[in-house]
């Protein structure tokens, strides 16, 4: 679906060349040419997801999940590691679910009521990470 | 009988529509005054909503019209009642500030570049650099949150803190590495918690491949503790403007 030439992506970072919806729809959204008053869809919903993300991020939740973070390390590692036990932890927990960041959750329900041609692998796979990451709790 | 428009982007007037379809599958076509055309589709009958097809269409029209040229893409929904509306209300009375922002968005593109951090990396970094932090994770141990709740309130503040600490620091390295190599740039703010940066470049085109080596050499050099995510080349929906009047 991808519409532009893929651009060889570096070994370091993943690149997606275009088409990946996922990574742009805020931009399609909020940016662009605009006459407001012949804006034709209603995104008041949308908007508010958006920025309801935004401030989540200085919340108590996000609080109390940096915390919860933190604590896990100090449980599970000890303290003050050197640096060859902490990349050798790096290594094992890396594949670790993570919970996911709150924009990523409003951009999956946005999608998840829509199931389109057009779907994209790595949304699918976001998805299934997020179920994952609530668990941990 | 005149059909609402459904508006895309602005092109040069000579451009011809994107060889590809618009939204609900309409066929593209160019409406033109002066030295500026609109790429435009008939507007769907019903409501337009913010579907994935309908999204994914409008970013397909503008990818593609950019490769093909150039293109000041409109944002998502714009839906004029009939042709000449699309003449009288956008080309004629902003043709200037238009063929303005052609000329200067020509033979350019926007890049997106996202770093999201490793949390549990980014973690290690911020306890082993703070002590303090450590000694109150410690504190509370494993007590039951109930019992401890103000204390992790107050430990993820700390954190937190410490987070937006290294935003800045990371962010600062980014720039410092890309900056040089854009024309412009966007920094978008943070939109989840484990984003380090966020950042929209305008790039000529001369300058790309130098800029992916760029972006690469930042993920080597992360490798580990930010994960890059590079979105591009797109149209220049960051870039574009219209003045509030006519």
């Amino acid at each position: 679906m991808a519409t532009t030439v893929q651009r060889p992506g570096g070994a370091y970072v993943q690149r997606s060349s275009s088409g990946g919806l996922y990574e742009i729809i805020d931009v399609i959204l909020d940016k662009g040419l605009v006459i407001d008053v012949f804006v034709r869809v209603s995104l008041v919903g949308i908007e508010l997801l958006v920025i309801d993300a935004r401030i989540v991020i200085a919340s108590v939740d996000t609080y109390l999940r940096f915390a919860e973070a933190v604590n896990r390390l100090e449980i599970s590692g000890g303290d003050s590691e050197g640096l060859p036990q902490l990349m050798q932890d790096i290594t094992e927990n890396g594949a670790q679910s993570k919970t996911k960041g709150v924009l990523e959750g409003a951009k999956e329900s946005l999608f998840g009521s829509d199931d389109d041609e057009d779907d994209e692998q790595n949304e699918r796979s976001r998805s299934r990470a997020r179920a994952g990451g609530r668990r941990g709790k | 009988m005149s059909a609402a428009k459904y508006v895309y982007g602005v092109v040069p007037a000579g451009a011809r529509a994107p060889k590809t379809s618009g939204i609900g599958r309409r066929r593209l076509k160019t409406v033109a005054d002066g030295k500026v055309a609109a790429i435009v589709s008939d507007a769907p009958a019903d409501e337009l909503q913010a579907r994935r097809a309908d999204l994914t269409a409008h970013s397909r029209v503008l990818e593609r019209a950019r490769a093909e040229g150039v293109v000041l893409p409109m944002r998502f929904g714009m839906v004029m009642p009939d042709a000449d509306a699309v003449r009288e209300q956008l080309l004629e009375p902003y043709a200037e500030e238009l063929e303005l922002q052609l000329r200067d968005l020509s033979g350019k593109a926007e890049l997106h570049v996202q770093a999201v951090y490793d949390e549990e990396t980014l973690m290690r970094e911020i306890v082993n650099a703070r002590p303090h932090i450590g000694e109150r994770s410690r504190a509370i141990g494993d007590r039951p949150s109930e019992a401890s709740y103000y204390e992790r309130i107050e430990l993820g503040q700390l954190v937190a803190e410490a987070v937006e600490q290294a935003r800045t620091a990371d962010s600062e390295a980014i720039l410092d590495a890309l900056e040089p190599l854009a024309d412009m740039l966007e920094i978008a703010a943070p939109s989840h918690e484990r984003e380090a940066a966020r950042i929209f470049f305008l790039v000529d085109e001369s300058r790309l491949e130098e800029f992916d080596a760029a972006v690469d050499e930042l993920g080597r050099r992360n490798q580990g503790r930010l994960r890059f995510k590079y979105t591009g080349p797109l149209p220049p929906y960051s870039f574009v403007a219209l003045p509030e009047e006519a």
